[in-house]
């Protein structure tokens, strides 16, 4: 049985990711008001395209070792970029038009692309799951009182540097205040003049480039599969719901507690492995029962 | 006896008192206004009153019932009546159907019984030619008369209007008064949000000054109308007349 | 509307009687229309929830809730698949009574949201108590009627009947009225007297038995289920796809699109390069449904007059 310090060490490390995903659909939902069903696949999308560029890479004689970071050091911007993209068109074709609509067909919507993007991807590219054999993710960090993958560091550290900078973009610039006056009151946002329209485009942009980026992580941790994206997507609503729907600072400490609750219950709980999957959802279930006034609208 | 009693009613948002220690009463067959700068906690009050809010403290009676932890559409039934703001008909049915609704849930009749009424009520509002329209296509006077007959569908005792007024032209303005005249008649009381100060002049007993979720000052017009405390909340937002 | 209802009645004769019109003696055409049936439970009962406004995630999981209740009822209790289908329905009515009076009284993304995470973490459960679910081998069960897919079909017959009654019902009866409400603004609703969150819960109920009934059916018929097949998202995403390629909140658009859409479904399974990715057609119908026809087939068409109730059917059936 693992010591405490270490089960601390590593649900901490575990919940950089999930902070770095269920922002992006905390910005989405609370910036636009629309629940990204499609989350998760962004996620996917990133890690597909860090599973390419990973392949390539490697046929490049010489790398070696520089494999593992020059995935993540081009990557990043490549991902980030190629999805803020493809987001950014998403909004203007098909979250636009129905964001007057009904909130069930804002749902349906969001959901539809889910469906597309997992088949289509399992079609042209591969319904296999595939690995990365990235060095880092075998190398170990001695840490004297436990050994550490590169991967779970490096995944931590990029996703405390970007969560840092989101926040630091959503306080500090003028297009983050927006977004934040735009989350806290739609109408008066709108009155003052804030141009609500290019908005909801950088912040569904900028929740998919947050996706991709924490996709391109996973790759050092996980298989890369057209079907990651669902697990990933209700991980980050539960955390979403626990920090309270729009509230972003929540997320960070909605993270923390997911992580940690989930490495203590595998490593305390017997046969928590597998009970571990199902957190989530009591998350959410207990969230809702306990604390719906709070959640309301 | 009083119809609607609030004592100490108080409702908080992120530690902001919207409605701060409210106590109103409203006695049965009188007609109330509650007048008031905007955030003055007017809004606040009606979502209270009818159950669509829950109260931090304080209580809220009708017809000497404790109703403060009743649901809204118990209330509804009981008697509460209200309409809103910003009207909201139900897009997918036609004009008589979104008045059908009322009287078949908050008037708690059998579906003949409740097309009766709403063929009644459309006509009283002036509704009848429109009757089997879209409600999207009604215009703002429309929609607010079918705001009114859907509420009256509803068989309230206690009648909460908020703002019928607003929006309206000065001829319209005349009609909706003529038309609270007469819903009057017919032994409803009202509590009214209003803004057009000719119109509460013209239609209340009674009026409420409402200024940080607080009553301010309450009594008859004339007297409310010339209070210095009243002139000053109002000072620079609005004169009364 | 009381040409409607000759509609529908024409509609279950021809049900009735299609076995006899030549394709009784063939298997695979039998097999078809047993699971058109079962589909057209699903997805009927999907669009009565839709009708409150609310997006299910979770049919497919009722509906696997449902094989499983049958499968465990015969493993545990050895009970026939006809008395373990009642078993099973009661089950799935009581989990979703209280998923329901948890989550419908709050936004409608938070129900959207857990019926997703209530579908995926059945299918966790299942794997983790191997004892009660046979893990991830599943369990067997003799056929269904041994094998007689004229039988079954009259069965599944009989459920579909439900559902169409539990659909017509709601159209026909003061429901309509409370769901249209309800639909276009909750507030509003509840200020109008509806007990809204009571009609979502009972709709609720409703549809999440008649889906488990359908998969109740279902295990039995196929003999087999395992964690992965009884909660696998594609359910979910059929039950929905084809009330919206149909029509939704109407009675014929879901029977429409289940025909249409699970036709093309049987053509695509079996011609590369589609095969599974099949489903990548639903995720594109729902996506240009939404945005270009948002009322389906049959508001192409222009075939349905507003939603209003007829009122002649509806004063009786409110009786």
């Amino acid at each position: 049985m693992e010591a405490l310090p270490q089960t601390l060490l590593f649900g901490i490390l575990r919940s950089g990711l999930y902070a770095l995903t269920a922002l992006g659909l905390a910005i989405s939902l609370g910036v636009i008001g629309v629940v990204n069903f499609a989350h998760g696949e962004f996620v996917m999308l990133g890690a597909f395209i860090g599973f390419w560029l990973y392949v390539t890479l490697s046929g490049v004689s010489g790398l070696g070792p520089a494999v593992s970071p020059l995935v993540i050091v081009i990557g990043l911007p490549l991902s980030a970029v190629a999805l803020y993209v493809l987001a950014a068109g998403i909004y203007r074709l098909a979250l636009r038009p129905v964001l007057r609509q009904p909130e069930l067909n804002q749902m349906l919507l969001t959901f539809g692309l889910s469906i597309l993007a997992v088949n289509a991807t399992s079609i042209l590219l591969s319904p296999q799951a595939k690995d990365a054999n990235l060095a880092w993710r075998f190398d170990l960090l001695e840490l004297g009182f436990v050994n550490v993958t590169f991967a779970r560091i490096a995944a931590f550290v990029v996703s405390v540097a970007l969560v840092g900078a989101t926040y630091l973009l959503l306080a500090r610039t003028r297009l983050g205040k927006q977004m934040r006056a735009v989350a806290q009151n739609r109408l008066g946002a709108q009155i003052v003049g804030i141009p609500i329209d290019r908005v909801y485009e950088f912040a569904f942009g900028l929740s998919a480039a947050l996706a991709a980026a924490a996709g391109l992580m996973l790759i050092f941790q996980t298989q890369v599969s057209p079907f990651l994206g669902l697990g990933t997507l209700l991980k980050s609503f539960s955390i979403v719901v626990l920090a309270g729907l729009g509230n972003l600072a929540g997320v960070i400490w909605a993270s923390l507690l997911l992580g940690l609750a989930e490495q203590l219950v595998s490593q305390y709980v017997p046969g928590g492995a597998a009970l571990r999957d199902g957190l989530f959802f009591v998350i959410i279930f207990l969230v809702l029962l306990v604390r719906p006034s709070g959640l309301r609208r | 006896m009083a119809l609607l009693e609030v004592s100490g009613l108080v409702r908080r948002f992120r530690g902001l008192a919207a409605v701060d220690g409210l106590s109103f009463t409203v006695a049965e067959g009188q007609t109330v206004a509650i007048i008031g700068p905007n955030g003055a906690g007017k809004s606040t009050t009606f979502n209270l009153v009818s159950g669509l809010l829950g109260s931090d403290a304080g209580t809220i009676r009708f017809r000497g019932t404790d109703v403060t932890r009743t649901p809204a559409h118990s209330r509804t039934r009981a008697g509460m009546g209200r309409t809103f703001q910003v009207v909201q008909p139900f897009v997918d049915l036609d004009v008589l159907d979104n008045v059908v609704v009322g009287a078949l849930f908050g008037g708690s009749c059998g579906l003949g019984a409740a097309r009766k009424d709403a063929e009644r009520l459309v006509d009283l509002v002036g509704l009848g030619p429109k009757r089997h329209g879209a409600v999207t296509s009604l215009t703002l006077a429309d929609r607010k008369r079918l705001e009114l007959a859907r509420a009256l569908a509803t068989k309230p005792a206690l009648l909460m209007l908020d703002e019928v007024m607003e929006g309206l032209t000065p001829v319209e303005e005349r009609d909706a008064v003529r038309l609270l005249h007469e819903v009057r008649a017919q032994g409803i009381t009202l509590l009214l949000i209003e803004h057009v100060m000719s119109t509460v002049r013209d239609l209340s007993d009674h009026v409420l000054v409402m200024d940080y979720g607080k009553k301010l000052a309450e009594g008859r017009y004339e007297d409310v109308a010339r209070d210095p405390r009243v002139i000053e909340a109002y000072l620079g937002t609005e004169t009364l007349e | 509307m009381r040409r409607n209802l000759f509609g529908w009645a024409a509609f279950i004769a021809v049900v009735v009687v299609l076995p006899w019109l030549g394709i009784g003696s063939d298997r695979y055409l039998m097999l078809l229309a047993n699971v058109m049936l079962m589909f057209m439970t699903l997805a009927l009962s999907w669009d009565v929830v839709a009708r409150t406004g609310q997006l299910s995630l979770a049919h497919g999981a009722f509906f696997g809730l449902g094989a499983y209740g049958v499968a465990i009822a015969h493993r545990t209790w050895a009970l026939p698949p006809l008395v373990g289908m009642l078993v099973a329905a009661c089950a799935v009515a009581a989990l979703a009574l209280a998923l329901g009076v948890v989550t419908l009284r709050l936004r409608g993304i938070y129900f959207a949201i857990a019926t997703l995470a209530f579908a995926e973490v059945l299918r966790t459960v299942a794997l983790q108590f191997p004892d009660l679910t046979g893990g991830t081998v599943g369990i067997a069960m003799p056929p269904l009627f041994d094998g007689d897919r004229l039988l079954s079909y009259y069965l599944i017959g009989a459920i579909f009947v439900l559902a169409l009654a539990t659909s017509l019902g709601v159209r026909w009866s003061r429901f309509q009225y409370a769901v249209s409400a309800i639909r276009a603004n909750e507030t509003v609703a509840q200020v109008m007297g509806i007990d809204v969150v009571r009609v979502k819960v009972v709709l609720f109920v409703a549809s999440a038995t008649l889906a488990g009934l359908a998969g109740a059916f279902y295990m039995p018929f196929i003999t087999h289920t395992d964690p992965n097949d009884a909660f696998d998202i594609g359910r979910s995403v059929a039950a929905l796809v084809f009330p919206i390629f149909g029509g939704l909140y109407t009675t014929a658009g879901p029977v429409i699109g289940t025909i249409l859409m699970r036709s093309l479904e049987e053509y695509l399974r079996v011609t590369p390069p589609w095969k599974e990715g099949y489903q990548v057609v639903y995720g594109l119908v729902i996506v240009v449904a939404v945005l270009f026809m948002p009322r389906g087939l049959l508001g192409l068409v222009g075939e349905v007059r507003r939603s209003r109730p007829d009122r002649r059917w509806a004063w009786h059936f409110s009786r």
